[in-house]
């Protein structure tokens, strides 16, 4: 279990986050959604360490962060960014191996076990990337290299799962597969998972906890019921919304009202 | 109305572009024009003096004015010749590496040998600069003739080549009964070192320019010639080039029987040691290495011979006893 | 377990081959193939050279390890094992140095044009070489530890003007890298010019590649840094890998990345240093021997790391043997011949990809 408590970050004077606290607990998604420029990806990179030790705390498992080494942490958290750069050719079975470095008996040296070729392939499977295993990564598209990316961080066995917009570059069919993986593991592995993204609709689908933020602070934080309400979401984004139930899931559906729409 | 206007401004446009054209060629002609003039000048001699035409070593027809109060001296040898023939009060300018005789010290500097400043040459108003190919200053003549400064090139490859270098500097300097006189003497020294070593066995040198790496004197080198006529044979004589990087191996094989450390001198105490490879030649374990100031060695100039003799006592000690 | 289950773990061991990644079998076989290539070579070009030697008795000698003449006069034998050996052994530790620390600076810096020549880190070096040279010329020991620091303050240069916002992005580093590499070989102009003209010429030699330098000290120190530093980076291999694919990614998934980083400098300016110290600036060598041995084996660095050393060994080794045998009894300055192959190779590399 992964909890913050009032972190704040500060880039020189300017206050990128201020005094947010969350809780990641398992079985649970939680998204983060909010404006370009509140704060969403700082916050969730200060999650697994990268930033280093900033004011508030991080705590996982109820240990403060800087006090666990980088293979423990990267042993629990795993984190789903943007696509890697691919400047040197590396199979997807490769690439999907990294994700078990932390669990390397040494601190850098080391071979694959049989038992980290057995999670890679179950992992490959289940990203239905099974098949391309043995072809380069920068010939697959860009879909297939964002799942990828899920399968390794999905090798590391970790129960916390960062992703960070991890539906940006993917077409909708995959966007849903994605995330119904992410939701397999909360539900079946009891993982926790926080998701940074600008589709709303997505959030208010999958996630159980949403998270607003604005300006590096926390507008509102609760179930999607609860924070994706016209008002607040005006307040945040500064347009119009019409929000209602969709009518198959009965989630929240948030439809954005522009003033220059098309005139039928 | 719009069109009007288009047809206006395209004339006002084209106005402005043949004003910048005119400002820029103006511009352009004002700083062309003074090289085209001195390119014009430097081809007709000037009426206060008469000249006379050389052909230098390079195969260039140079011409020299008949009266030379300012010289400059590129090269070290050349410097020492310059005195030689008792000429040294028309030198206003040598290089840094000019040190021979004393006096050459005192002479205004115009940087090394390499690379001598221009300013500085310009600024001495010479009638003449002497270069010596040896030092590699080819590439300086170009720019000493755009500034309508004279240049002769020497190109001595071995003694001969130095007889004539004096010679003709006797002759640009109207000193020539002192260069005569100098040529023969040293022509007369030099038949002598021949002489005594001409009933002798050759003896097999090798010639140590630098220990490591291991540089040697190669076909074109001055101090082959040198050592030919020191009653010795360069193991190195038929390499390609004049001062070749050599190798160990083939230098160990050679097995030469007496070694030669061109040192002190311009050299300072370096290259005073024989390289490695030739520790156990058989020059080494009969002690017959020998130290001669390089300066006597590498300058194709008058104290080539005192080379010459130094080399000859040194590897036919017998023929001199007398 | 159920059939599917078993069918399905018995196909994916199947199809786990080594075509998919690299196993430590792979690693072996190629390593032992490239050691046995290296050997060959090693025996090979001892047998040429400026003089020539006869080849079976020769070989008799090379086989006892130097205990029996084997009918070779003592001029020969001298060739043979006080010249020739010991500067094939020279050319394997330069080459071998120079082309581990290309292997991983390229994977470090995540850019395949990462080269110790390239970033002027061989520059550092010589500039190092030459301050000993210069100020502490008796002191034979002085060469090497200056080298080292040398690179050591180049690369530090290199990697703090890379260092943007966004990281040491491939386009931040080779601009850095031109902006180290002309500052320092200004430098080296400039105290060049500063020497006497006997010292130049040989001095221009050695900074094109010179491996004739007799000092038997330092052959046995080139070596054991050529061997230690290979074995360092290999062990930091794994971290490698990550590393080469994002800083970030390598983080999340459990890296030391400061640590690695500073292991990786440290040693690979020890590598460069000692490489430049010995024999002068050997170019292409850490370009192209680690991209032909990624090309042909993998971008995992556990094999290309090793892999590197010992191409690297060989590239420097025959074109050494090129650099006293073309215009034998003249010698060419080596780092002439690897630019000669490198340069061209180079160009198809990067024509292929």
């Amino acid at each position: 279990m992964l909890e913050a408590r009032d972190l704040t970050i500060k880039y020189g004077e300017r206050v990128a986050v201020a005094n947010v606290s969350l809780t990641l607990a398992p079985g649970q998604i939680s998204a983060i959604i909010g404006p370009n420029g509140a704060g969403k990806s700082t916050f969730l990179q200060a999650l697994n360490g990268q930033l280093g030790p900033t004011p508030g705390v991080v705590l996982l498992d109820g240990q403060p962060l800087e006090k666990l080494n980088r293979r423990i942490i990267g042993r629990r958290i795993a984190v789903v960014a943007q696509e890697a750069e691919l400047r040197f050719p590396i199979t997807v079975l490769e690439f999907v191996l990294g994700g078990r470095f932390a669990w390397a008996a040494s601190a850098s040296w080391g071979w694959e076990t049989e038992h980290d070729i057995d999670v890679a392939s179950a992992v490959l499977h289940e990203t239905e990337l099974f098949e391309l295993s043995g072809r380069l990564m920068n010939e697959l598209s860009g879909g297939e290299r964002q799942r990828a990316v899920l399968a390794r961080a999905l090798a590391t066995e970790a129960v916390v799962l960062l992703l960070d917009e991890p539906t940006a570059n993917l077409d909708i069919s995959h966007q849903s597969t994605l995330l119904a993986l992410v939701r397999g593991r909360c539900d079946n592995h009891g993982a926790s998972a926080l998701v940074v993204t600008h589709d709303i609709n997505l959030a208010a689908q999958f996630a159980d906890n949403v998270l607003l933020m604005k300006d590096g602070h926390t507008i509102s934080s609760g179930r999607p019921e609860e924070v994706l309400t016209p008002g607040l979401l005006r307040d945040v984004f500064e347009v119009t919304v019409l929000v209602d139930a969709h009518p198959i899931t009965g989630v929240p559906r948030v439809t954005p009202v522009h003033e220059a729409h098309r005139q039928v | 109305m719009g069109g009007q206007r288009d047809f206006l401004l395209s004339i006002h446009f084209t106005r402005k572009k043949i004003r910048d054209l005119g400002f820029w060629m103006c511009l352009g002609l004002t700083l062309i024009l003074p090289f085209g003039c001195s390119r014009r000048e430097s081809s007709t001699p000037q009426a206060s003096q008469t000249f006379r035409e050389v052909t230098d070593d390079a195969g260039r027809r140079v011409a020299v004015p008949f009266r030379i109060d300012r010289i400059i001296s590129l090269a070290p040898n050349l410097t020492e010749i310059i005195y030689a023939i008792g000429a040294g009060d028309s030198l206003v300018g040598d290089t840094s590496y000019c040190d021979y005789p004393p006096a050459a010290k005192t002479v205004e500097k115009v940087g090394d040998t390499l690379h001598p400043s221009m300013e500085k040459i310009i600024a001495l108003r010479p009638q003449l600069v002497v270069v010596s190919t040896a030092s590699q200053l080819e590439v300086f003549t170009h720019q000493l003739e755009t500034q309508n400064i004279a240049v002769f090139v020497t190109d001595p490859h071995d003694l001969e080549g130095v007889f004539l270098s004096i010679n003709q500097l006797g002759t640009i300097l109207d000193h020539d009964d002192q260069a005569r006189q100098l040529v023969r003497q040293l022509r007369s020294r030099t038949a002598a070192v021949e002489a005594a070593v001409k009933t002798t066995q050759p003896v097999r040198v090798f010639y140590q320019l630098s220990a490591e790496p291991l540089y040697t004197a190669g076909r074109d080198a001055f101090v082959t010639d040198l050592i030919r006529r020191a009653g010795g044979l360069s193991v190195t004589a038929d390499v390609s080039g004049a001062w070749p990087k050599y190798s160990a191996e083939s230098a160990l094989a050679a097995r030469p029987e007496a070694i030669i450390l061109p040192t002190g001198g311009s050299m300072g105490a370096g290259n005073a040691t024989v390289a490695e490879p030739l520790q156990r030649s058989p020059a080494v374990e009969q002690g017959k290495v020998y130290r001669i100031n390089d300066d006597h060695l590498v300058r194709p100039g008058p104290r080539a011979v005192d080379g010459l003799e130094e080399m000859a006592r040194s590897l036919h000690p017998d023929a001199f006893k007398l | 377990m159920t059939t599917s289950e078993s069918s399905h773990s018995r196909a994916s061991t199947v199809y786990f081959g080594s075509s998919n990644r690299t196993t430590l079998r792979k690693t072996f076989i190629a390593c032992a193939v490239l050691s046995g290539a290296l050997l060959l070579v090693v025996i090979l070009m001892s047998l040429v050279g400026s003089e020539r030697l006869p080849a079976g008795a020769s070989l008799c000698a090379l086989l006892s390890f130097g205990r029996s003449q084997c009918t070779l006069t003592s001029d020969q034998f001298d060739i043979l094992f006080q010249i020739r050996l010991p500067r094939i052994l020279l050319a394997a530790a330069v080459g071998g140095s120079l082309a581990t620390a290309g292997a991983s600076y390229q994977a470090l810096l995540r850019n395949p044009l990462a080269e110790p020549y390239l970033l002027g880190i061989s520059n550092g070096a010589a500039v190092g070489t030459m301050i000993a040279l210069v100020f502490f010329g008796a002191t034979e020991w002085s060469r090497p530890l200056l080298a080292f620091v040398g690179a050591l303050l180049a690369t530090l240069a290199v990697y703090r003007l890379a260092r943007g916002r966004a990281g040491a992005t491939p386009e931040r580093l080779v601009l850095a890298g031109v902006i180290v590499t002309t500052f320092l070989s200004s430098v080296i102009v400039f105290v060049t010019t500063l020497m006497d003209a006997t010292r130049i010429r040989s001095f221009t030699f050695w900074l094109l590649g010179d491996l004739s330098g007799t000092s038997k000290n330092l052959l046995p120190v080139a070596i054991a840094i050529a061997v230690v530093g290979t074995v360092v980076l290999t062990a930091n291999a794994r971290s490698l890998n990550l590393l080469m694919l994002g800083e970030r990614d390598a983080f999340d998934l459990g890296v030391e990345v400061g640590r690695v980083r500073i292991v990786v400098f440290l040693v690979a300016s020890l590598l460069v240093g000692s490489s430049v110290a010995a024999s002068g600036s050997v170019g292409y060598v850490g370009l192209v021997v680690p991209h032909l041995a990624r090309l042909s084996l993998g971008s995992d660095n556990r094999l290309s790391i090793p892999a590197a050393a010992l191409g690297g060994a060989l590239f420097v080794i025959v074109a050494d043997t090129a650099a006293r045998t073309l215009i034998a009894p003249r010698e060419l300055p080596v780092g002439a011949i690897t630019a000669l192959i490198g340069a061209p190779l180079f160009i198809y590399l990067l024509k292929r990809t």
